[in-house]
Order: C-alpha cells, then structure tokens, then sequence
C-alpha cells in the first residue's frame, strides 16, 4: 500500500514541477479526530511532521482552517476549547441555525472566489457585495453588543 | 527424529500453503511458521537463527539503503523525460526506450524498486500523449522482469542462488547476460506487434512531450553526483568482489553505508523506507527451508528428483526450469527457490550431475516464469495497482494472453540456450 501511496505521490510531483513548483515531500503523519457530540458530529484533520509544525483544520460541522502550531500541546488546546464552545453552542435553541448560518457562508465564500476566478464582474457589482458584506459584519457586531457573553476560557480571536 | 520429521514437514507445508494462498500477509505468516518451528522444538534457537543468510538479507539491505538516497534525487524522471524527448513523442520508440531503460535498471536494481520509480513517469508520459498507459506499462514490468535475470543482484531468487552457491556478479552476468539480451528483443518485437497499432499519438501531443523540461525533474544535483559515483564504484565492486575475496553483501553495504554517511540525509528517514517486511520474510524462509533441511525433508525430496529424472542431466535441467517457471507464475518465486536451493545442494550430494547448469535453469525459471501471470511476480501486481488507482483496469485475463506467451518464449529460448552451451 505504501508503495502504491509512493507512486501517487510521484506522478503528481512530477506534474506539479513540470509546471514549474518546487516541492518538498515530507514523511508525516494524518490524524482524523472525531467528537459526536449527540446531534452532530465534530471532526478535525491535522498533520503532524518531523520539522514539529502541526497542521489543524475543523472538517465538520462546517470546515475551517484553524491555524499551525508549534506542539501538538497547541492542537489539543485548541480542540478542547473548540468543543466545548460547541458544548456550550448545543444548549442554545439557535444551534441549527447557527450551524446552518455558518455552512451557507462558507458556500458563499466558495461562491464569490468562482466569480472573481471566471468572470470580469463591474466595479459597480464588486463595490455592491462589498457594501452588503459590510452591513453583515456590523449586524454581527451589533448582535455581539445585545447578547450576553458564555464563554470566557478564551478570548475571541475575531471579534 | 521422526517426530520432528513430521512436525516439521507439517508446519513447513501449512506455512508454505498459506503463503501461496495469499489469504494472509506472507510475511506475518512465514515469521509464525519460522517461530513454530522453535516452539516445537523442530529447531533449537541459535541453529534456527544459524539458518538465516546474512549475505543475502545485507545485499538486500545495502541495496535499498543505495536506491532510497538515489530516488531523491530525481534522475529516473530526468532520464525519463529525456528519452522520451529523444523519441521526439513517437509512443512506440518511447516504450522501446523506456523498457530498455528499465531493463538495464533492473539489472543493476532490484525490480520492484525499478518499476517504482519508472512507472510514474511513465503515466506522466502517457497521459500527456492522451494514450492509455497499458500498452507502455506491460512491456516495461515483462522487461524489468527480465532484465533482473541478468544479474547477481537484479532479482531476489539471483541473490539466494548467488549466496548460497558462492556464484559472483560476473558468473551471473556473463553466464545469463547473453540470452537474456535475445530474450529482451525478442519480446521486444513480440510487444511491437502486440501493442504496435495501440501506440499512436497526434503531433500536438507529441510536442507536449517535447516542451517538457527534464532539468526541472533533478531536485539535488550535488547527492546526485554523489550517489552515481557511489553507485558506480558499487558495480565495480560487485565485478571484483570474488577477486579480492569479499562477499556481495560486504559491496552492498558498503555502498549504501557510505552513501548515507555522505548524503547528509537524517539516516532514520532512509532506514525506514526500507522494505522490512520483505527482510522478515526472508530471514523467516531461511529459517522455515533451514528446519526443513535438518529434518531431512529435503534430502527425501531430492532422491524422489532423482528418480523421477533418473539422474540425467538433460531431464534434470529441463525439470528444474520449466518447473520453476511454471511454478513462479503462479506462486511466489521467493519460498520457491529458497526450497529448490537445497534440494539441487542434495542432488550434487546423492549423485555425480554436475549441477552448476542447474543454477542458470533454476535463476532463468524463476525470474523469467514472473511473467507468465499477474501475480508472478511482485513488480506486475505493483503495476496493476497503480493502473487501477489511474482509473485503467489491467485484468489477470488480458495481461495473461500476453504475458505468458511472452514467458512461454522466454523459456523455449533459455531451453535452446541450456542445451546449446551447458547439455
């Protein structure tokens, strides 16, 4: 199996350097991690390698890259505070939404990046999306003010 | 004594069929057949362990310690790649260079570890032509397969031979260097027509090849310098290594140690990548043919041999290698010429046949004979598996009705060979 694994890995090098990339394989190792938390289920992917820096990102409920770390001491903190905010989350009657809510802008993320990739879209339409993703982003800082804080092992990184 | 006969025959034949089988990973099951033999007392534990030819396992150790520093350099793509332009995109020329190339690859490597690394490149190819890999993928395993029987060190069932019989490079070479050049072209011109007609390109897929950049595929010039040189001095000391009385492994190693002092590279990820498994197995059949041996299991079987070929010489070498070649396409080649390496030891023992031309049929049949079905041999089955995760399906039924008219052939021409030089 390894070496089929091997193989794969040259035919897409190989590939890749042709197109000009250079490229540096390191032998690590994948770990799937996997919470079910009841009404849906928490996982994670994170890679680590010998030069000690870890990869994780959150697979499900929605995807997100969750930063590179140093010790895998990082990986385990951070996945135990994301899980229990999740905990935490589980006890609101807005979970679904909330998880919903956070699938459809990560849909729209993808959404966006097409159109900027395929299509010369006018000044006028970018400016648009801009001024509406704006109104998002202050309607976000408008329900932060409102509602009361349960959280506070950790302070938010984003808002 | 006849308990130990039966046990020992018992535990060898359970082993052995479970290995065939391929129900069980042949390697977890030769290691608890080996040990079984310990726990029944067939085989107190420094004679098990006596068994074990260290020669054989450091040839195969060296070698990999050489070829895992040797792939990180990128010369197989390079090589690759620039035959493929010197074909100037032509489909058939590049299969004609390319299974040249793995041809003389594997007889200076081990096949497996050939096949690896120029496959790869090959689908790269392939697909850049917009052809399917199949009919660039079955001359280069049928060649690699092949081209390993030229040499000391090109094919495992060589290494066991060479150990056991104290037969060098330069024996095996010059002894089996010749038919398998004919035997090379041979199904060379078999596969042109074959394949031929499967093998065109349009010219704008040619130029694709063309614009490909080999310099691009050398990733560390300097450690490849370094490993060509080594590799190099390596050859030149598997040629004098019976000069100057040393054995192959004591070259094998000393190439691959050397290598790996000078390549600077961090020794824990290259002795890694070393296939363990495949040392396990075969320490465990040394130690499995070795009870085998001491039980007189073997010698039993060989005065059955000589009854059956009455002792001639010409029956016996016929015997030996369409045996072991009928044999090597349907089971593993390893277990069989570990057992066939002390039964010919027997026969030299029981009668007056001179048994060196028993050697070359049994290295002819057991490497050539790899060809005849899917799973002959560990390079073939590699190659499938690859196609299959490409999406191309290469079936046991469609390499079959090539394969083994091509094994067919090669035996046919060994048969002439044998009987022309050696009867």
């Amino acid at each position: 199996m390894k070496k089929l694994v091997d193989a794969e890995v040259a035919i897409q090098t190989m590939k890749l350097r042709q197109l000009g990339a250079k490229i540096r394989v390191i032998n690590s190792k994948m770990c799937y991690v996997v919470f079910d938390l009841g009404s849906f289920k928490v996982k994670y992917a994170y890679n680590v390698n010998k030069d000690g820096n870890y990869f994780l990102e959150r697979i499900a409920p929605y995807p997100l890259p969750l930063r590179e770390f140093e010790n895998e001491e990082g990986v385990v903190n951070i996945i135990e505070i994301d899980i229990e905010q999740f905990q935490n989350a589980l006890k609101s009657h807005n979970i679904n939404s909330f998880i919903d809510i956070n699938q459809k802008l990560n849909k729209t993320i993808r959404k966006f990046e097409d159109l900027f990739l395929y299509y010369n879209v006018s000044e006028e339409k970018t400016s648009k999306i801009y001024n509406m993703l704006k109104e998002i982003n202050e309607e976000i800082d408008s329900a932060k003010a409102d509602s009361k804080r349960l959280y506070f092992k950790k302070e938010p990184e984003n808002l | 004594m006849q308990e130990h006969l039966i046990v020992g025959v018992s535990l060898f034949s359970l082993t052995y069929l479970l290995i065939v089988s391929e129900k069980v990973n042949r390697t977890a099951i030769a290691l608890f057949g080996a040990i079984l033999m310990l726990i029944f007392n067939v085989e107190k534990q420094e004679v098990a362990f006596g068994h074990i030819d260290f020669n054989t396992i450091g040839l195969l150790v060296g070698m990999m310690i050489m070829v895992n520093v040797m792939k990180r350099t990128g010369i197989f793509e390079y090589m690759a790649i620039k035959t493929a332009k010197v074909s100037k995109g032509d489909p058939w020329k590049i299969v004609f260079l390319f299974s040249l190339l793995t041809g003389v690859s594997s007889a200076l490597l081990d096949n497996v570890t050939t096949i690896l690394l120029v496959v790869p490149v090959t689908i790269v190819i392939a697909n850049a032509l917009d052809l399917n890999p199949i009919p660039f993928l079955v001359p280069e395993v049928l060649i690699a397969n092949i081209g390993g029987t030229a040499t000391l060190i090109g094919d495992p069932p060589n290494i066991m031979i060479g150990s056991a019989t104290g037969l060098g490079f330069m024996d095996f070479l010059i002894n089996l260097g010749p038919i398998v050049v004919v035997i090379i072209f041979v199904t060379l011109y078999i596969l042109k027509k074959v394949y031929g007609s499967q093998l065109i390109a349009s010219d704008e897929k040619r130029k694709k090849i063309l614009s490909m950049n080999e310099h691009l595929a050398i990733k560390d010039k300097s450690l490849l310098i370094k490993s060509l040189t080594v590799l190099g001095i390596t050859i030149i000391g598997f040629m004098l290594h019976q000069s100057f009385h040393y054995e192959s492994a004591t070259v094998a190693l000393l190439g691959g140690s050397f290598l790996l002092l000078i390549s600077k590279i961090d020794p824990e990820e290259i002795l890694m990548e070393i296939e363990w498994p495949t040392i396990f197995f075969f320490a465990s059949l040394f130690i499995l043919v070795g009870a085998l041996e001491d039980v007189g299991a073997i010698e039993f079987l060989a005065g059955k041999m000589l009854l059956l070929t009455k002792g001639n010489l010409f029956f016996t070498v016929m015997f030996v290698l369409w045996g072991s070649a009928i044999a090597s396409a349907f089971l593993d080649n390893i277990p069989f010429v570990a057992t066939m390496i002390p039964l010919i030891k027997s026969l030299a023992v029981l009668s007056a046949i001179n048994i060196t031309p028993l050697w070359w049929a049994l290295a002819l049949g057991a490497c050539l004979g790899g060809n005849g079905t899917l799973i002959g041999a560990s390079a073939n089955v590699i190659v499938s598996g690859m196609l299959k995760k490409q999406g191309y399906e290469l079936s046991f039924g469609e390499y079959m009705k090539v394969g083994f008219p091509v094994m067919l052939v090669s035996i046919v021409l060994s048969s002439v060979y044998m009987i022309v030089f050696y009867l």
